[in-house]
């Protein structure tokens, strides 16, 4: 039976149109895997000389012990927001003779082949490669890596749990945030009997069944959970949830775009995949704080932070933006025999755009910690993004034809959902460009002539709205009929 | 109103639609029958300009429809469920359209309130998303939507499909009065003979692509449909 389900996701998987159509997806996405793939094992084979080196009174074991909560903290959060459950179309399999119990076992052993149960494979393995070859025991090895292992499936079955069920997700975060909140005021600290209990785990091989143990036990729970619900009346078919009306006529003074902004704003707030990217951009609000702590940035490459000013009100309008007309792909047909010009259509989702990208303006105003300079290039990117990063993301999306299931949270890594490699390639310019228009102004004139070329160039866009919207337009007509075909393909 | 000159559609060397005339005049309201693949939807889609017609073309209106958009205003459809917006009620997706056809609140609610009878309480003031509806109950939303904003043209596809028996009965009333009291053309298709025998004037018959038969419809009509579904089964 396990055959068969394998043979069926194997079919899924392949005869999807968006796969067999692009080639170059599938290398790109073999690149990609390899090229993480591959830091994480450089990472994990130098970990050990880089502790050696960075704490040299401590056995590196040791230190990576102390440390390791916060790598299954970083999992722990990555997961919830990455990480998609499996899913299995279980409906046709209900009447059919197979064990429920089969079913179950398969859907929870194909989450063990997540991407990111092998991430902390591929970091640990070398790691402990490294070990044995520096002469250390081999039983502690042996069972200190696999600990780490059955702790990683463990936070992969937490993860389950806590996507599904509500309680679950209230428990654990309250749980986290006390911690991490108690560690950051110095109240008390969890990493330190954590990692003592790492250790233990290192120096006491035997308490392998620890790790063991609570994974077999999260596992088990997850099944019980879902035979509990094998049922098409309850967590199969979605939880339909009584919907408070919202109003949003204050809206309508955006005049023609106004139906189809309230209508984005209800999009967004009422699905899955959305509030998802929703919350992502909110988290590249802190981009700069990578950059703007940094000495050598701000002292010596500013035309870096050109960058990072990008990210930081751009992060909404780089996520969503992207994916235009795939937001739409549910009803594109609708949209297209009804009585709406292309342009009203682009132009709400440019208005969208900007609106969020002035909010992500007004919430970066903390950044004036760092300095009015730094709050100027936030300035000046934040109009770089108005005038010409918009234009540039629509005008990606109108080669962008995967369609988007809107109530799904994205996978990370195995999706292919609205990505393709024309993508990448508009994905550029949009991060290279400011830093080009800042850096040659700021190299050969000044800081500031910088400043003001990147915030003029935006500006520039802003002026000529009506010519790009109309190039813009152009091109989606133009790929109509193939957009219509490919959303109209259901996954 | 609608006329269809020469028009084709191949996919791959597949021919799928091939109409070498066909007239519709305004206020017909005219069904369209056909075995599963004779190409129904592919004529509704060509007349929405949703695909790219082979060659040929479908002129509503005299606008050309994959040349102009102008036929848009006095069109609108309800092919499948692709045609409703899953996250919002019906009353926010009446609302909507209604927006998009230049009507306000209060006309769409003076639309959609004589429409109580064939909502059956399901459909209004239910606090669910569409997307949580029935089958059933996301055509009801989509064929009155389909009505909003007095469009001249309205096409639906398969709409008795999924429909219990009272709302298929009340169904076939509002379309005879599109149709007769004000002078809408409606298009219809159906693999129901008698429901559509019931509702059209006119009945074209569709095989892989081509019209075999197009009749007036009179008291003979449904026995003649019955008759020529019945042979081409047997064959």
């Amino acid at each position: 039976m396990i055959k068969h389900f394998l043979s069926f996701e194997w079919k899924q998987f392949f005869r999807a149109s968006y796969f067999q159509k692009g080639l170059a997806i599938k290398i790109l996405l073999i690149l990609a895997s390899i090229y993480f793939g591959g830091i994480a094992i450089i990472m994990g084979g130098a970990l050990f000389f880089l502790l050696r080196k960075a704490i040299p009174n401590v056995d590196p074991i040791v230190s990576i012990n102390n440390f390791i909560i916060y790598w299954f903290l970083f999992e722990i959060l990555i997961r919830y927001f990455m990480q998609q459950l499996p899913v299995m179309n279980i409906k046709p399999l209900m009447t059919i003779p197979i064990k429920r119990n089969t079913v179950i076992h398969y859907l929870l052993g194909k989450t063990t082949l997540s991407f990111f149960n092998f991430l902390s494979f591929l970091v640990f393995l070398p790691f402990s490669i490294v070990l044995l070859i520096e002469g250390y025991p081999v039983l502690n090895v042996f069972c200190w890596f696999t600990s780490v292992i059955f702790l990683t499936l463990s936070v992969n079955y937490l993860n389950f749990l806590v996507n599904k069920s509500n309680l679950v997700f209230y428990v654990i975060a309250t749980l986290l945030i006390t911690l991490i909140g108690l560690e950051y005021y110095g109240i008390f600290a969890i990493s330190k009997p954590v990692g003592t209990a790492f250790n233990m785990l290192y120096e006491i091989p035997f308490l392998i069944v620890i790790p063991l143990f609570i994974a077999i036990s999260l596992y088990y729970l997850n099944f019980k959970y879902i035979k509990k619900g094998f049922y098409l009346d309850d967590a199969i078919s979605k939880k339909v949830k009584e919907v408070n009306a919202t109003d949003l006529s204050w809206m309508n003074r955006f005049g023609s775009v106004a139906p189809f902004l309230k209508n984005d704003v209800k999009m967004i707030m009422r699905n899955a995949r959305p509030k998802q990217v929703l919350m992502m951009s909110f988290f590249f609000l802190f981009y700069g704080l990578f950059f703007f702590t940094q000495e050598m940035y701000v002292e010596k490459m500013p035309y870096i932070l050109a960058f990072a000013a990008i990210f930081i009100t751009g992060g909404f309008l780089l996520s969503f933006g992207q994916l235009v007309p795939s937001w739409d792909s549910e009803y594109y047909k609708m949209l297209m025999s009804q009585n709406i010009p292309y342009r009203q259509y682009l132009e709400s989702k440019w208005y969208l755009m900007v609106v969020a990208v002035i909010i992500a303006f007004i919430l970066s105003t903390p950044y004036i910690y760092f300095g009015w300079d730094i709050y100027f290039m936030i300035a000046a990117g934040a109009l770089f993004n108005i005038g010409l990063n918009t234009f540039i993301t629509l005008f990606g999306g109108a080669l962008n034809r995967v369609p988007i299931e809107l109530n799904t949270k994205a996978k990370a890594f195995s999706n292919t959902n609205g990505f393709n490699p024309t993508q990448l390639l508009i994905a550029l310019p949009k991060m290279i460009l400011p830093i080009l228009i800042f850096f040659i102004p700021y190299h050969f004139i000044s800081f500031n002539a910088g400043l003001i070329a990147l915030a003029a160039s935006g500006a520039l866009g802003i002026v000529f709205k009506n010519f790009f919207l109309n190039k813009i337009e152009s091109i989606y007509q133009n790929g109509k009929y193939k957009t219509i075909a490919a959303f109209g393909e259901k996954n | 109103m609608i006329t269809t000159s020469n028009l084709s559609k191949k996919y791959n060397d597949n021919l799928v639609l091939s109409i070498d005339n066909l007239n519709i005049p305004k206020g017909q309201s005219f069904g369209l029958v056909g075995n599963n693949g004779a190409g129904k939807t592919t004529y509704f889609s060509l007349l929405l300009d949703l695909i790219q017609p082979t060659t040929g073309h479908i002129k509503n209106n005299d606008i050309s429809v994959h040349e102009s958009e102008a036929w848009k205003p006095f069109t609108s459809a309800f092919i499948d469920e692709s045609f409703l917006i899953g996250y919002l009620t019906a009353e926010e997706y009446f609302y909507f359209i209604g927006e998009l056809r230049g009507q306000n609140k209060a006309d769409v609610d003076a639309l959609v309130s004589q429409f109580e009878d064939f909502f059956h309480g399901e459909i209004l003031g239910q606090k669910k998303f569409l997307r949580d509806l029935s089958k059933g109950n996301q055509k009801k939303a989509g064929i009155v939507a389909a009505l909003i904003g007095n469009p001249e043209v309205i096409i639906l596809d398969e709409p008795f499909a999924n429909l219990d028996p009272t709302t298929q009965i009340r169904l076939k009333q509002i379309v005879k009065d599109l149709a007769h009291k004000r002078g809408v053309t409606v298009l219809i298709s159906s693999h129901d003979l008698m429901h559509i025998t019931d509702v059209c004037e006119r009945i074209v018959v569709l095989e892989k692509g081509m019209i075999v038969k197009d009749l007036e419809t009179s008291e003979a009509t449904l026995k003649e449909l019955e008759t020529h579904f019945a042979g081409t089964e047997i064959n």
